[in-house]
């Protein structure tokens, strides 16, 4: 399987808070076909839990379907909010989005 | 400048609409408030994380049957004698007990893991007061 043809980049930066729930749910529901996805949250500034359960619920269908999604958090206080949640092993995050395709390219192997 | 003038604020008030738009510049308004307190970083960032949260708690939940005109939310910062910090989120609504289901309702979770005391008060709309130990 060819890495970039499969793998589907979903790139969120700034504010990833209420305000803008539909907008993440529309951008993660675009993706539903991809066999693989990188959501590359490294430029997100600021994350609430509204955002973090659109993306749990992505994850979650996701997983059901075999599809692979690795998470890009560089944000300390992203981090810190998935800690807090209690949802650290509810996500495959990496700081470096080379790891993340890494990942996703021998899950793809697999 | 005479040294009054030089004195951080120890109190802050806002009051708006309950609607989502609102929420983020409430929370960074918080946040410059912390900031004039001299706030860590890591310390300011978690208070305001917490305070987001009950301000969308409200924007989500709170006025499910209120007419649009009466949907407001307030948050009230102060900084006690002691270095306590306390922020209330308060809104005119109806407080909802939840079962909890998988994949939602991570916001009061998020609050208990941050603040060092919380407690929530229904018995005029909700107030959610968060009591943080400052770190400066």
């Amino acid at each position: 399987m060819n890495e970039s043809d499969s793998i589907k980049v979903i790139r969120f930066s700034g504010e990833l808070e209420i305000a803008r729930k539909n907008e993440i749910r529309n951008a993660l529901a675009a993706s539903e076909d991809a066999r693989a996805v990188l959501l590359d949250l490294a430029e997100v500034t600021y994350a609430d839990s509204i955002a973090l359960t659109e993306l749990l619920r992505y994850c979650i269908t996701a997983q059901r379907e075999a599809r692979p999604v690795a998470l890009v958090i560089r944000t300390p206080q992203f981090a810190r909010l998935v800690q807090y949640a209690g949802l650290a092993s509810a996500f495959k995050i990496f700081q470096d989005s080379r790891d993340a395709l890494e990942y996703l390219a021998e899950c793809a192997r697999q | 400048m005479c040294p009054a003038m030089r004195a951080p604020p120890s109190e802050l008030r806002l009051r708006c609409p309950a609607q989502s738009r609102y929420v983020a510049p409430v929370r960074r308004a918080l946040s410059a408030f912390l900031q004039a307190l001299e706030f860590e970083r890591h310390s300011l960032e978690d208070v305001a994380t917490a305070a987001g949260e009950a301000l969308a708690n409200i924007v989500e939940h709170a006025y499910a049957n209120a007419a649009t005109d009466d949907r407001y939310l307030e948050l009230r910062a102060k900084l006690g004698r002691h270095g306590k910090l306390s922020v209330d989120v308060s809104d005119g609504g109806s407080f909802v007990e939840r079962r909890p289901l998988p994949g939602r309702g991570f916001g009061l979770r998020i609050i208990r893991a941050i603040a060092a005391q919380l407690t929530i008060d229904t018995s005029e709309g909700t107030r959610i007061r968060m009591m943080f130990d400052s770190k400066r």
